[in-house]
């Protein structure tokens, strides 16, 4: 009786596959900002929520650009400052400053931006491969995508949640 | 999770838990062998697996549990007498069992593990056991199951009977009752949560292919490797009633009893009650915020008829939050009991290798555990038992030469003791000699001879913790490799215990674990450096004292302090948690004694804030292992707090080098700048009114110092906190939009780094209350509107030290 089981339950996961692959997407929606003076994006989905600045809690034996730990409805989120990550200096907050949380999985951290621009909407084949010499395993770049008279930097969300000290 | 599963994974729980007690039972049976209640238990046991197993078409495991289960029927029935050669065959069987267990856990299936060598030596003693009978292969038919079919069906009814709604079996054809006795194993093997489902299955497949009785007896023995499942499952359940009805003889109520206690417990997920224990996690958060918002009103509006209100609500939410993690807690709590029942098989085993006569007494075994402590104590006792057994009992000679009488006892106790389990193990064997632990760690080179010199006994004590010790001369199977009593360390540390080790030479050992009850929820001790706050698990803080700085040495490089009779290293928090030095230190610093094992350490502190009640948060993936920070809590208000490792912190302190105090307080002195010209000093004017701050800045300009404006307290709070300038002093205003005068100073003076700073209110209000307000928010001088310039530059100048 318990191969009757099997088949049964065998069944029921092929239905399941199916209706997963049944469709796929040509656009692809970002969303926008700027560190420094460059425009950068990742994939709305990966955006947990974006929120104003406020206290943070300093973590000790961290690199520089990890601000520390902040408090986001009871659960404890580090805090990176992408100015710092990307080799800029550290700029005073002000009112433009944001924190975006992106999670991947179960990463999930808080990244300092200087601004939001917009969300993005942006097709498939609009976005093009890294530059030739930034593409390697370690890129934090997943492509360049072009929209009009703008450049975007897209880039990998599983990147910039990865530790790498 | 498909069905199949469900009722697999319900299988090997039940499973595991038999046969865990079966180990337990059947030690005792050892030195019991006439208690038939306990034979009868051990048989039904052994025989509810074989019943399960054959349902779900476990092969391997039916046929090894069928073999073991025919000489327990012997033994049951008198024809057999337990020997301890018997029984070292019995439990090797049983050992396999755990083994094919596993295995299905791991895969689903029991293939892979030969039995066969088992199962023959099973066979010998169930051969050369039945002298009696005439049929020498008595293997090969299943005798001692159809027999008391035949011989006690009266027994049958009257056991049955007692069950719920049992039909008359003696009305029914030999059809009828293998298909109700195929029920009756469906409904036991669904005693859980797939009980319908297993019914339903059981109900079709049976009455389909009616099989012969003599055909499937047959199968069975002849280990046909992969017979019909409907083949299997009718010889089986024939010994289930055969079990059920023959113990009906000596205690015909306790089927029927089992029947009924599952009802009062049910199996919950685990995850289920993790996700709970979040949950509960985020309410004390949330209390603990509420009673912080309490006081802030209590303060604020002191008198008023609508706090009494709020602090009875207020009082009620904390008292049933505190309930409820109570209770929550109580829910995963196991009691200590899963994890002892191991040892007494362990110590039958360890005392037939080491040829010893070791007697195990446990006690407490229902002492309650959080479920994440009971599983990770499991090794570390298995160690501490396997040491005093090897290394602290000595062999029956030395004894009895010793005086002691030969049987040497270990003995495992739990109890409750405040806010911790203690499980203490004692043995009185021959005891740690402290001398000649030191003189094996010198010789290993792990401890220096100064460093032995210097130590206490219970310092000595710790030594058998340090990997790579051992006093054993050679590596034996059961221990001397160095490693155990390492782990022990790690892992009860790891639950924040602490371990106690007492011994007396030629007398005996006794080692204490202290573990706190619960991981989740802790109580700290709240420490201040600088801006910062850390929390300290309180289970590892042995005290705090407040000391003069001068009662700090230097000794080789390091900080010490004396206490008591005891000398103490110390560490600053800061030192280790790369804390900026903005503000200067005070003539007294705090010292929180930690205590992790017999080692001790003082830890320096600028302030003590307070005890709470924490609750333990990860630092997630990206954070997660950083050195001596054990995970963070969020408190009260808002903000998050990390937790220190004590145990790392202790590793980490000695690395850190030590800076002395004194130079310490005159770098920090150097780092303020020095004032070359008038402009050097910078003051702060804080008003709403653009007009005051324009009469300030001018009654100002003549001294010619810089000056910064803010138009509220949050703008000046902003602006002192971004750290552009340094300022001297602040002229504040006391009525103000978005934060008034007072706030704004009770808001600075919580900072240490402007514990200096002078506050000067300057306004127009000029009641006594208001300057009792201005003083106790940390003003320093209260400037009342209207004002000479002259008036207002001297004030400034006197509080800055104006040197111009």
């Amino acid at each position: 009786m318990s191969d009757k089981l099997k088949q049964v339950i065998e069944k029921q996961a092929a239905q399941q596959d199916e209706e997963l692959n049944d469709h796929s997407d040509d656009i692809v929606q970002l969303v926008g900002f700027i560190i420094g003076e460059e425009e950068y994006a990742v994939p709305i989905l990966s955006i947990q929520e974006i929120i104003k600045p406020f206290t943070w809690t300093r973590v000790p034996q961290v690199p520089a650009y990890v601000k520390g730990v902040f408090n986001m409805r009871g659960s404890v989120i580090p805090l990176i400052d992408l100015r710092l990550k990307f080799g800029l200096r550290e700029q005073k907050h002000d009112e433009n400053t944001r924190f975006i949380v992106m999670k991947n999985g179960d990463d999930i951290a808080g990244f300092i931006i200087d601004r939001l621009t917009m969300a993005i909407r942006i097709k498939r084949e609009n976005i093009g491969p890294a530059p030739d010499t930034l593409i390697g395993d370690d890129t934090m770049i997943e492509g360049v995508g072009k929209q009009e008279d703008r450049i975007i930097t897209i880039l990998k969300v599983n990147k910039l949640l990865e530790r790498d000290f | 999770m498909d069905e199949f599963e469900e009722i697999l994974q319900d299988f090997l729980v039940e499973s595991f838990e038999l046969v865990e007690k079966l180990d337990e039972d059947l030690v005792e049976l050892e030195s019991n062998p006439e208690d038939l209640e306990l034979l009868n238990g051990i048989f039904r046991v052994a025989h509810t697996i074989k019943g399960a197993s054959s349902f779900l078409n476990m092969d391997v495991l039916t046929h090894l549990t069928h073999h073991m289960e025919n000489i327990l029927n012997k033994a049951r029935h008198g024809e057999l007498v337990i020997t301890p050669e018997i029984m070292d065959v019995i439990l090797e069987s049983i050992d396999l069992m755990k083994e094919l267990l596993e295995t299905i856990r791991d895969t689903s299936s029991d293939a892979g593990i030969d039995v066969s060598g088992c199962v023959a030596r099973l066979d010998a003693i169930d051969n050369g056991g039945s002298g009696t009978e005439v049929e020498t292969p008595a293997v090969k038919e299943p005798e001692p199951e159809p027999e008391p079919v035949k011989e006690e069906p009266k027994e049958e009814t009257e056991s049955s009977s007692e069950s719920d709604d049992e039909p008359d079996y003696e009305n029914m054809s030999d059809d009828e009752v293998e298909k109700e006795i195929a029920k009756l194993l469906a409904q036991r093997q669904a005693e859980d949560k797939a009980k319908r489902e297993a019914r339903i299955a059981a109900g079709e497949d049976v009455p389909a292919p009616p099989p012969s009785p003599d055909e499937a007896p047959k199968a069975e023995p002849k280990k046909e490797s992969t017979p019909a499942p409907v083949a299997k499952t009718t010889p089986t359940p024939k010994k289930a009633t055969a079990s059920a009805k023959s113990a009906g003889g000596a205690k015909a109520a306790a089927p029927a009893k089992k029947q009924v206690a599952p009802e009062q417990t049910i199996r919950v997920d685990v995850k289920r009650l993790d996700h709970l224990m979040n949950l509960i996690g985020e309410l004390v958060l949330a209390k603990n915020r509420l009673i912080k918002i309490n006081d802030d009103m209590e303060d604020r509006y002191e008198g008023e008829e609508f706090l009494e209100e709020l602090n009875q609500v207020v009082s009620i939410v904390s008292l049933v939050t505190t309930d409820l993690q109570i209770a929550v807690m109580k829910t995963r709590m196991l009691p200590v009991g899963k994890v002892f029942n191991k040892f007494p098989r362990m110590i039958r085993d360890l005392s037939r290798e080491l040829n010893k006569k070791i007697d195990l007494q446990i006690s407490g075994e229902e002492t309650e555990l959080d479920k994440s402590i009971v599983e990770e104590i499991g090794d570390p006792l298995v160690h501490i038992i396997r040491n005093s057994c090897d290394h602290g009992i000595e062999v029956p000679d030395v004894r009895i030469a010793a005086g002691k009488p030969e049987m040497g006892t270990i003995s495992l106790k739990a109890y409750n003791e405040g806010n911790q389990i203690v499980i203490q193990i004692d043995d009185d064997g021959k005891g740690l000699d402290a001398n000649m632990l030191k003189d094996r760690c010198i010789e290993k080179g792990l401890i220096t001879e100064k460093e032995a010199d210097t130590m206490s006994d219970k310092d000595a004590f710790a030594l058998i913790f340090k990997p790579g010790f051992s006093t054993a001369a050679a590596v034996t199977n059961v221990s001397g490799r160095g490693v155990g009593m390492d782990v022990v360390k790690t892992n009860i540390e790891k639950l924040n215990g602490i371990i106690d080790i007492e011994s007396e030479v030629g007398v005996g050992t006794t080692i204490k674990l202290k573990i706190p009850l619960t991981l989740a929820i802790i109580q700290a001790l709240l420490v201040g450096v600088q801006e910062e706050t850390y929390a300290i698990p309180l289970a590892s803080v042995m005290e705090t004292v407040r000391i003069s700085i001068d009662e700090i040495y230097t000794v080789e490089g390091k900080n010490v302090m004396r206490l008591r009779d005891d000398v103490l290293s110390l560490v600053h928090i800061g030192d280790i948690f790369e804390v900026e030095r903005i503000m200067e230190g005070g003539e007294y610093v705090y010292v929180v004694v930690l205590g992790v094992g017999a080692q001790k350490l003082g830890l320096l502190v600028d302030t003590l804030v307070g005890q709470e009640e924490i609750v333990i948060k990860s630092l997630g993936e990206y954070l997660k292992g950083i050195e001596g920070i054990a995970g963070a809590t969020i408190r009260g208000d808002g903000g998050v707090t990390l937790i220190v490792d004590v145990v790392a912190l202790m590793e980490m302190a000695r690395k850190v080098k030590a800076t002395s105090m004194i130079s310490e307080n005159s770098d920090s002195l150097g780092a303020k700048k020095e004032k070359n010209s008038p402009s050097d000093y910078t003051i702060m004017i804080v008003d709403d009114s653009k007009t005051d701050r324009m009469i300030m800045t001018k009654a100002l300009s003549e001294l010619g110092v810089s000056l910064v404006e803010a138009v509220d307290g949050q703008d000046a709070l902003t602006k002192l906190k971004d750290g552009t300038h340094n300022f001297d002093a602040m002229l504040i205003d006391i009525e103000m939009p978005r934060m008034d005068g007072y706030t704004l100073a009770s808001e600075i003076k919580k900072y240490n780094k402007y514990k200096n700073l002078p506050l000067i209110a300057v306004t127009s209000r000029t009641g006594k209350s208001d300057r009792m307000r201005g003083v106790e928010s940390g003003m320093v001088e209260y400037i009342t509107k209207p004002y000479s310039a002259d008036y207002l530059s001297s004030v400034v100048s006197r509080n800055i030290n104006f040197k111009f």
